[in-house]
C-alpha cells in the first residue's frame, strides 16, 4: 500500500519517529523510515511524515495534524517534447 | 477553399475597383459566380511587371514595374468549392489572369523540435557577463542548488567549466546508485552548465531529486516528497551558514493534473498553499533563499506533448508560488519561445515573473539544444547567484531582490507586466546597480566579539550591552544591563523564530549579524 503525506505540529525540536507516531496515534511501523520526520515550517514547528495510506485518515485527525496530501510525480521542464 | 483571384490590368472590373466605384464589388461578384467574394478584404493593387515575364529564376534579376494605377492588376479574395472545375471556370473568364492559393501565415515561433537559436556565448554577451565579472559578481562563495536529475562534473569540465561542488550539501533520493557530481550526463548537467553562464564560480549543491526510484512515466520522474526532503535539507544548510545566501534552481514541475488530487480537495498540491511542499518553499524563502522555478513548457502556441492541463492554468503549484521567481523563456533574439507557459498562475495570478534566455546551443548534455523553460530558469538563477556574490540576504532580502528584478527587467511584449513575458527579460547590469544602491542603506552589524551570548551560565559584558541595545531599537522591551539572563534568552529566541533562524536562544555570529541587518 502506498504512503501518503501528513503534516503535524510537534512541540519538540528534532522529534523522533517514535514521538511523531505517538502523537499521530499510529504505530511507528506505519511511518516511512526513509522519509523520516521532516521539518517544513520552523516558525510553526510543523513537520511532514509519510504514513501508510491505510491509517492516514486516522493520523490526519490527530491534534495539530493535516492531510493526507498528494504526492504527485514531477518531471523536468525541457527541452520540450513535440 | 480560400483563393486570390487576379484581374487583368485595364479590365472593366480592375478599373472599377481602382476607382473605388460603389458598384465595383457587386459587379465583380456577379461576374465571378464561382467565387464567394470576401467584400471585407476589398482589393489589392499589384503593379504590372514591365520586365520579361516572371519565370522560376526571374525574381533574382533586376525588375521594372509600372507605377500607373491603370496598368495594375487587382486582387480580390474569396471562397470557392474544393473542385478543380471551379478554378478552371474562373481562369476561363477573360478578365481573370490568375487564381492563387491563400495560405495561412504565422509568426516563426520556436517550438519543440526547432533548432537552437544562437549559443551560450550569445547568452553571455547579452547578459554582459564580462562586466559582472569585472565587478567581482561571478557567484564565488555562493551556494547554488540545482534540483534536478543530478550533475556530471566531468562533462562540465569537458565543456571548459570548473565549478566547485559541495558534496556534503548535496542530496540524492533513497536508492540512488550514483553520487553527487557523478550522475549520468543529462538534464541536471544542462541546468548546472546554464547557471554557470553568469555564475561560473558558484558552489554547486547537487540535489538529484528527479532520480527517484519510484515508478513513473519516464526515467526522469521524481516524486514531490523527494523535493520536500531536499528542501528540508536546504533549510538546515542555510540556517547553518554564517553568510546568508542560497539560490535554488528548479527546472521541473507537474505536467498532468491527474497526478494530483483535484483542486478544492484539501490534499491537492496545484492550488493549495497549505500543501507541505508549498509551505516549505515559503519557509526556505523566509530563511533567506532565492528560489526560482521554470514556468513550464505548456504555452498555448506549441505546448510540450506531455502537457495535459487543458483549459486549466499550467503555471501551478510551487511553479506559481508568490515567493519564487517563475521564469519564462525567450530565445537569443528576445522572442518568446512558443512553448513557454503563459499566465495567469494559480497560487499567485501574476505569473510568470520574468523571462530569461533558452533554446540555445550550450551544454551539449541533451543534444544540440539547451531548451525548455528548464534552461531559462538556471540562466536566471545564475544571474541571481552572481548578484549574491556581494549582497547576502541580510542586506537584500529575497523579496526585495525580486522587486528589483522586476523593476530593472527589459520590457518585452505589452508595456509593463504581461502573461507571456512577466516583467520582461532579466537584465543583470541595472539589477546589480539597483541592488548596490539598496544595500547601501542597510545597517551593518558591528564585528562579532568571538563568544556566544548564552544562558546559563549568565553571560556578562559590553557585547551583551550592545546587543541588548540593538534589540530595544528593534522594539524589544528587554532591559539593557549587560547581563544575558533568562529575559535576554527569551528575547533572542523570539527574534530567531521571527527570522527563521535556529531558535536556540544563543546569540552566535549568525544571530548577531541578523540582529542589525535583518529586515
Amino acid at each position: 500500500m502506498a504512503n501518503v503525506l501528513v503534516t503535524v505540529r510537534l512541540s519538540n525540536a528534532q522529534p523522533s519517529m517514535e514521538e511523531a507516531a505517538r502523537h499521530l496515534k499510529v504505530s511507528e511501523t506505519e511511518l516511512d523510515p526513509n522519509f523520516g520526520v521532516v521539518l517544513i515550517d520552523p516558525e510553526n514547528q510543523t513537520y511532514a511524515v509519510m504514513v501508510n495510506e491505510r491509517v492516514a485518515g486516522d493520523a490526519a485527525s490527530a491534534e495539530g495534524a493535516a492531510g493526507p496530501f498528494s504526492n504527485p510525480r514531477i518531471e523536468p521542464t525541457g527541452p520540450p517534447e513535440p | 477553399m480560400r483563393v486570390l483571384v487576379q484581374l487583368r490590368p485595364r479590365s472593366a472590373s480592375a478599373d472599377a475597383l481602382a476607382a473605388a466605384a460603389p458598384e465595383a464589388m457587386p459587379s465583380v461578384q456577379r461576374m465571378l459566380s464561382e467565387l464567394q467574394v470576401d467584400t471585407g478584404y476589398g482589393s489589392a493593387e499589384i503593379p504590372d511587371l514591365l520586365s520579361p515575364g516572371v519565370g522560376s529564376r526571374a525574381l533574382d534579376r533586376p525588375l521594372a514595374f509600372s507605377s500607373a494605377p491603370e496598368e495594375s492588376a487587382r486582387l480580390v479574395r474569396g471562397e470557392i468549392p474544393d473542385d478543380p472545375a471551379a478554378i478552371s471556370s474562373l481562369l476561363a473568364r477573360p478578365e481573370v489572369s490568375g487564381v492563387f492559393g491563400d495560405p495561412l501565415i504565422q509568426t516563426c515561433l520556436v517550438c519543440p523540435g526547432s533548432p537552437p537559436v544562437g549559443d551560450d556565448t550569445d547568452v553571455a554577451r547579452q547578459l554582459d557577463v564580462a562586466a559582472l565579472a569585472a565587478e567581482g559578481l561571478d557567484g564565488a562563495g555562493v551556494p547554488l542548488a540545482i534540483l534536478d536529475t543530478g550533475i556530471n562534473l566531468a562533462h562540465l569540465n569537458g565543456r571548459g567549466r570548473t565549478p566547485t561542488l559541495d558534496a556534503a550539501g548535496s542530496f540524492s533520493p533513497s536508492g540512488t546508485t550514483t553520487t553527487a557530481g557523478q550522475h549520468a550526463v543529462g538534464h541536471g548537467t544542462m541546468c548546472a552548465y546554464d547557471a554557470g553562464i553568469a555564475a561560473p564560480a558558484a558552489i554547486l549543491l547537487d540535489h538529484a531529486v528527479l532520480l527517484s526510484t519510484a515508478s513513473g512515466p519516464s526515467v526522469m520522474s521524481g516524486l514531490l516528497s523527494d523535493a520536500i526532503l531536499s528542501y528540508s535539507q536546504l533549510l538546515g544548510f542555510l540556517r547553518s551558514q554564517t553568510r546568508r545566501a542560497l539560490v535554488v534552481s528548479n527546472s521541473w514541475g507537474m505536467f498532468d493534473p491527474a497526478w494530483d488530487f483535484p483542486p478544492g480537495h484539501p490534499g491537492n498540491y496545484s492550488h493549495n498553499p497549505a500543501h507541505p511542499f508549498n509551505i516549505i518553499v515559503a519557509s526556505l524563502e523566509s530563511a533567506g533563499a532565492d528560489i526560482l522555478f521554470a514556468a513550464g513548457n505548456c504555452g498555448r502556441d506549441c505546448p510540450d506533448g506531455r502537457c495535459a492541463f487543458g483549459a486549466s492554468p499550467p503555471i501551478c503549484g510551487a511553479n506559481s508560488h508568490p515567493r519564487v521567481l517563475s521564469v519564462a523563456g525567450v530565445d537569443t533574439t528576445q522572442a518568446r519561445v512558443g512553448y513557454s507557459s503563459q499566465g495567469p498562475g494559480v497560487l499567485s495570478a501574476q505569473k510568470p515573473d520574468i523571462s530569461a534566455f533558452t533554446h540555445f546551443q550550450g551544454s551539449l548534455a541533451l543534444g544540440d539544444t539547451d531548451g525548455g523553460t528548464s534552461a531559462a530558469c538556471p540562466v536566471a538563477a545564475g544571474v541571481v547567484t552572481a548578484i549574491r556574490t556581494k549582497f547576502s540576504a541580510l542586506s537584500i532580502s529575497p523579496d526585495q531582490l525580486r522587486s528589483l528584478v522586476f523593476k530593472t527587467a527589459v520590457d518585452l511584449g505589452m508595456t509593463g507586466f504581461d502573461e507571456d513575458h512577466g516583467w520582461g527579460l532579466i537584465d543583470p547590469k541595472p539589477l546589480a546597480a539597483a541592488v548596490a544602491k539598496a544595500a547601501a542603506t542597510t545597517v551593518h552589524a558591528p564585528p562579532f566579539r568571538g563568544r556566544n551570548l548564552r544562558h546559563p551560565p549568565l553571560t556578562v559584558g559590553d557585547d551583551v550591552h550592545l546587543w541588548q541595545e540593538r534589540m530595544v531599537q528593534r522594539g524589544s522591551t528587554l532591559g539593557v544591563d549587560g547581563k544575558y539572563g533568562p529575559q535576554s534568552k527569551q528575547a533572542c529566541t523570539q527574534f530567531q523564530q521571527l527570522q527563521s533562524l535556529q531558535p536556540d536562544g544563543i546569540v552566535g555570529p549568525v544571530t548577531w549579524a541578523a540582529s542589525w541587518e535583518a529586515r
